[in-house]
């Protein structure tokens, strides 16, 4: 019996203890959220935007130049536009699904502090937190998330809180296969995916047209672990003109453009915007598409190339980090309106949805000006961009 | 009929690199039957060394020796480096628990797994290393070799499937010829008893591990002649590796080397043929799903082995010694 | 790094060279019989209450959590998340404490959990079942495909049940991922890589219970996780002290003794198996409706290593044990994705392991002085040969203490990093002063190499140390912190 001496004071305890904690629990949420509504957020205190990208994992390479641009936006535009704004960085690594988003997601909206949400950089992120920021009346704007449904079509996976400032995929798998029937005038066209959902996406999008156009298509599937793809290259017919090839890793394509060599095949690779890489995708002629163009090229953007480089010495310019400046530069703008607009301070953080929805910036660095879509949240007249490879490696603009 | 031979020139390459991979997982088992899970990442270590050693030598483009030494130097370089790797792991992680209950070496065994992909990515990150040999002398080892219609057995492809089967004579000859190989082959038979004749078995394991890890090191250089190299080619081809190995028979040499060449002419003839198998109009898969089941074939492959011959094609069943 | 500092196993065993495994277990306790047990007043105390109450304190306490935290991110992460992996580990340690069975498909079963209930409640097939009888449902589902795995495996041997359950876990990605086209014209039954999305939330009979409020992670579901694990936890304690759960211990000690004393061995084996299945499946139920989708990767390698890590840190066998690895691994990992909490962590682990291995002997502060000397002097004498070599980061509570270069050069990560293991691992072949003097840079290499090499990488920072925890462990303490110490017969 004398073991059992301590049970009753201790069970008394947790029950009651279990009891408290339920009451706490049912009554917290209500008044806490209730809470949250009324608070205004003083545009002269430090504001904070979330990052959400993947800084590791195989897509790291996106992620850190982002990031670069990133700051190199918020370093320079804030203080102009008299806001004290810092950049909290959240880690997406795209190995680990979607996990990681909804955690980062759950942080940003439990910040009072973070007004907006620049990124997430992948479609499976963004669908898989969209709901939670809508929810939160959080804006999210990414600078690289081009799965269609994010924006538009059924069913829909993302929300109004959601907007991109590049195009989506259901531009870039048909310019890609247009430019390929008028252009390049392919009988034969062999489409490769990777059975995951953002070659997926475009190889489809792609085939629709293809095959409208009376082009002979091929569609093959590789698993998304394969490393040596000689014998997908067996497969492609020696009169192809073309092997669509939407991988998320540039190495990837530089692999199978060679083996196409190897076995004496004259089709060229074509990639989608995830191979748009100059330093690992290099075989001459073949093609690369992009939502963004090499804005090297843009003479208007001389002077911020060079503040970059300054910022990122010995580092290329690359096509993921532009809009990523880009879709800074619209976060901050509808800051500073709705700042503007509410005398000083905002409502809240919803206020913003709206704001950024009207953003208009004439100086684009992309190229022209901006403004989102009045349809879906998408930039108005964007396009993608056709790059072939020259003999010497560098990426020449050719649609 | 060419596509046919391409294929199964194709197939020979990867089931080479394979066929080493599945070696060291058997030498291992068989010798300390242990499945060691870590070998596939160093495999992965040795194609990274033989990148360092390759751009310390100049890189493949304008290398300080001739190509042919280059390729002699990585190979040995790495198959150095990861028999160094291999002892270090089982002096540290598997010594002290080899008289542990069977499940705690396996556990060790994904801990530096872990321990090594995640390390390397630490290290040198995620990124593609490419050897770059396509540049290296105007593109001969890919361009050049053996044109028969229109197939193409490029040199490179000629390297790799001539040294994997130069190291698969010389291990043969290793185990079978050697005393060090006969103690090898007692203390695979009976661990306590060959220790009861005299045979120093930690020697013996050590020398299993220097083997393995070796052939692990030199079949890393060679797939990384054929496609760039990254951290999670260890896992993928470990697991292709451990997969060969099982399916020829864990513990079994000539069994390894057949499982490999079983699983790289499988996957290969897969990716070949396997949108255009249908009985009589009746499709297992559907005809839009493409080549995208091609894993499945090694599954079926598999667990065709598992029901029916669980041992493997020329592994000994396993008889439980009271 | 930090976790390989060693420590002796506590307990009447005089200090051995080797761990105490793989001797007879009547040998190893003849010490243990000769002198009654020295418990102090507070473990007696500790021991004398019942498993019931410290779960009805346990399950009290995490109800509090919501009180302390209003964030939905620490409910979720700290919460929700913590108690998911709880449950996984209890169902593991069904198979691999109770069972002794090395299961490698273990979180293919979480999977088939999450999609079957993404298939029964979902717009997919537009099936929307009540709650209360697709997540039973789902737990059988679990458990039979945990049989029917098991069934043809005729000898469930250690290793070949280790390669047959890899490999199930290999083809169940290679199902989800290609199942938008499923084999025999069964059309899309999985989703493929694009995942099934729009999954339902749980409803009671019919009414839904909301994910989240205004965006933020509704509590209520930290809660209905909370039940299951005290559902979980009760149900697994009376089969394991059952006649089965005798059966299992026995069988996994000696499965051979235990088949000529008239077990089913494979049943028994194959039921912990199909218990483990079961609870795995059940998890998977929560986990789909919280996150509203499923996708493939979610149920992969990753996801099994660290649940193993959890089992193994807690102890193999012991339900505390496990729930115990849960919560710190799953802290652990949370609190690594931050570099400033990172930084922290790495000091606390570094203390503690050094007061394990030392005890509250004389040489504790002597070595702790001397490793925050010998960094003030290193940090004092790099700062006076050029300041560039300390200028590195903005004022943090250990820039005076640790070098953290302005610009750190290409070839130091490779070099510090491996220098640091193979010091370690030299660290452990010597005795004595020696290993003591030793200890000491080594200590201040550790910690270079934390803040300058694996912080700004926490990532690959993070499964390093998983890996770092279970060699460590295995080598160390293969009972894990709260475990039965087993011996097998060998």
């Amino acid at each position: 019996m004398r073991r059992y001496r301590l049970i009753l004071p201790l069970t008394a305890a947790a029950l009651a203890l279990a009891a408290a904690a339920a009451t706490a629990a049912l009554a917290g949420p209500s008044h806490k959220t209730a809470a949250v509504k009324t608070q205004a957020i003083s545009c002269k205190g430090n504001l904070k935007i979330g990052f959400v990208t993947p800084l590791t994992g195989g897509a790291g390479f996106l992620g850190n130049e982002q990031l670069s641009w990133a700051k190199y936006a918020v370093k320079t535009l804030a203080p102009k536009m008299g806001l004290k704004v810092t950049l909290v960085n959240g880690d997406t690594p795209v190995e680990q699904g979607p996990a990681p988003a909804q955690a980062l997601a759950q942080k940003f909206i439990a910040d009072k502090s973070v007004v907006a949400v620049l990124g997430p950089s992948t479609s499976g992120a963004v669908a898989a937190s969209t709901k939670s920021y809508f929810q939160a009346g959080m804006a999210h704007v990414s600078p690289s998330a081009t799965r269609t449904s994010l924006t538009k079509g059924t069913p829909l996976e993302g929300t109004p809180a959601f907007f991109r400032v590049v195009p989506g995929d259901y531009i870039q798998g048909p310019s890609d296969a247009k430019f390929m029937i008028d252009q390049l005038k392919v009988k034969k066209v062999v489409l490769l995916d990777f059975q995951e959902p953002y070659s997926l996406g475009l190889a489809d999008a792609a085939q629709t047209v293809l095959t409208k156009g009376g082009v002979t298509v091929i569609r093959l599937s590789a698993p998304n672990t394969t490393t040596d793809y000689s014998s997908y290259v067996t497969r492609v017919p020696s009169d192809a003109e073309i092997v669509f090839f939407p991988t998320q890793k540039p190495g990837d394509a530089q692999t199978f453009a060679r083996q196409l060599v190897e076995q004496g095949k004259k089709a060229k690779v074509f990639g989608g915007d995830g191979s748009n890489d100059s330093s690992q995708f290099k075989t001459p002629g073949a093609y690369v598409s992009n939502f963004a163009p090499d804005i090297t090229g843009i003479p208007a953007d001389a002077a911020l190339i060079a503040g970059w480089k300054k910022d990122n010495p010995g580092k290329a310019v690359g096509s993921f980090g532009p809009p990523s400046y880009g879709a800074v530069q619209v976060i901050l703008t509808a800051i500073q309106n709705a700042c503007r607009a509410g005398k000083g301070s905002l409502k809240d953080r919803r206020v913003l949805i709206s704001a950024i929805k009207h953003v208009r910036i004439s100086n684009w660095i992309l190229g022209g000006s901006f403004r989102f879509s009045t349809k879906s949240n998408d930039p108005l007249n964007a396009k993608f961009y056709i790059f072939q490879i020259q003999p010497n490696g560098s990426y020449k603009l050719v649609g | 009929m060419d596509e046919f031979i391409q294929l199964t020139v194709n197939g020979l390459t990867l089931g080479s690199v394979y066929a080493l991979i599945a070696l060291g997982y058997t030498l291992v088992y068989g010798v300390l039957k242990l499945l060691n899970f870590a070998h596939g990442d160093v495999f992965m270590v040795g194609s990274f060394i033989g990148f360092g050693v390759l751009q310390a030598l100049g890189g493949a483009v304008d290398p300080v020796v001739p190509l042919w030494a280059l390729l002699i130097l990585i190979t040995l370089s790495a198959m150095a480096g990861c028999a160094v790797l291999g002892v270090v792991i089982e002096r540290f992680a598997y010594r002290p628990l080899r008289d542990a209950p069977r499940i705690a070496p396996l556990i060790s065994a994904l801990g530096v797994s872990f321990f090594l992909a995640y390390s390397m990515q630490l290290l040198f990150g995620a990124q593609y290393r490419d050897y770059n040999l396509f540049s290296a002398s105007d593109g001969a080892l890919f361009l050049k070799g053996f044109h028969i219609g229109g197939v193409r057995v490029s040199l490179v492809r000629d390297i790799i499937i001539a040294s994997a089967f130069v190291l698969m004579v010389v291990l043969w000859f290793l185990v079978n010829k050697t005393r060090t190989g006969k103690a090898m082959r007692a203390t695979s038979f009976d661990r306590e008893a060959a220790a009861m004749m005299g045979i120093d078995i930690d020697r013996v394991i050590v020398f299993t591990f220097v083997l393995g890890s070796a052939l692990a090191g030199a079949a890393g250089v060679l797939f990384a002649l054929l496609v760039p190299t990254q951290v999670s080619i260890g896992f993928v081809s470990g697991l292709k590796g451990f997969t060969a190995a099982v399916i020829g028979g864990i513990g079994s040499v000539p069994g390894a080397m057949a499982g490999g060449l079983i699983l790289g002419f499988a996957e290969s003839y897969a990716a070949g043929y396997i949108d255009r198998i249908h009985f009589g109009g009746f499709r297992i898969w559907p005809e839009a799903a493409g080549t995208r089941w091609t894993d499945l074939v090694i599954f079926v492959i598999l667990i065709a082995f598992m029901i029916f011959r669980p041992q493997g094609l020329l592994g000994r069943p396993d008889i439980k010694k009271v | 790094m930090s976790d390989t500092t060693p420590t002796t196993p506590p307990g009447p065993d005089p200090p051995l060279t080797s761990p105490a495994i793989g001797r007879d277990e009547w040998v190893a306790r003849h010490l243990e019989r000769r002198l009654p047990p020295r418990l102090g007043l507070i473990e007696r105390r500790i021991r004398a209450v019942p498993w019931w109450a410290w779960l009805v304190l346990f399950v009290g306490a995490a109800c509090m959590l919501p009180v302390f935290a209003d964030s939905g991110y620490v409910r979720r992460a700290y919460g929700f998340d913590i108690v998911l992996y709880m449950l996984l580990a209890l169902g593991l340690n069904v198979v691999v404490g109770w069972g002794g069975l090395l299961d490698l498909g273990y979180v293919a079963f979480y999977g088939v959990g999450a999609y079957a209930y993404a298939l029964l409640d979902s717009p997919h097939y537009g099936i929307h079942m009540w709650a209360v009888l697709s997540i039973p449902l789902v737990v059988v589902i679990g458990a039979v495909v945990g049989l029917l795995l098991g069934l043809p495996s005729r000898r469930l041997s250690g290793d070949y049940l280790a390669i047959v359950t890899l490999f199930f876990l290999q083809l169940f990605q290679t199902l989800a991922t290609n199942g938008d086209q499923f084999l025999f014209g069964a059309g899309n039954v999985t989703g493929g890589a694009n995942g099934l999305l729009n999954v339902d939330p749980i409803d009671f009979f019919g009414k839904e219970i909301a994910v989240q409020h205004n965006g933020v992670f509704a509590v209520g579901y930290y809660f209905i996780a909370l039940g299951v694990f005290a559902l979980v936890f009760v149900a697994l304690r009376f089969v394991n002290e059952s006649r089965t759960g005798r059966a299992w211990r026995s069988q996994r000690e000696d499965p051979l003794a235990a088949e000529v004393m008239g077990m089913p061995v494979n049943w028994l084996k194959l039921m912990s198996f199909a218990f483990g299945a079961a609870v795995a499946a059940l998890t998977g139920t929560l986990f789909a409706s919280l996150n509203a989708s499923v996708f493939p990767l979610s149920f992969y390698f990753v996801t099994l290593i660290t649940v193993y890590t959890m089992v193994i840190l807690g102890g193999q066998g012991s339900q505390w044990g496990v729930v115990l690895g849960a919560i710190l691994i799953s802290v652990l990992l949370e609190l690594l994705r931050d570099t400033g909490n990172a930084r922290g962590v790495f000091y606390v682990i570094l203390a503690a392991g050094l007061v394990v291995a030392f005890k509250l002997s004389r040489r504790l502060p002597i070595i702790a002085a001397a490793v925050i000397g010998f960094g003030f002097a290193a940090h004092a004498i790099a700062d006076a040969v050029d300041h560039s070599w300390v200028a590195g980061t903005s004022k943090t509570w250990t820039s005076d203490w640790v070098i953290i270069p302005e610009h750190l050069a290409s070839w130091v990560p490779a070099v510090t990093y491996v220098g640091l293991i193979a010091s370690v691992l030299a660290l452990t072949l010597l005795r004595g002063w020696v290993r003591a003097v030793a200890l000491v840079p080594i200590l201040y290499l550790a910690a270079f190499v934390w803040e300058n090499v694996m912080l700004a990488k926490p990532e690959p920072t993070r499964y390093i140390v998983i890996g770092v925890i279970l060699i460590s462990l295995m080598v160390l303490r293969p009972n894990g912190l709260l475990g039965e110490k087993r011996v097998e017969i060998v």
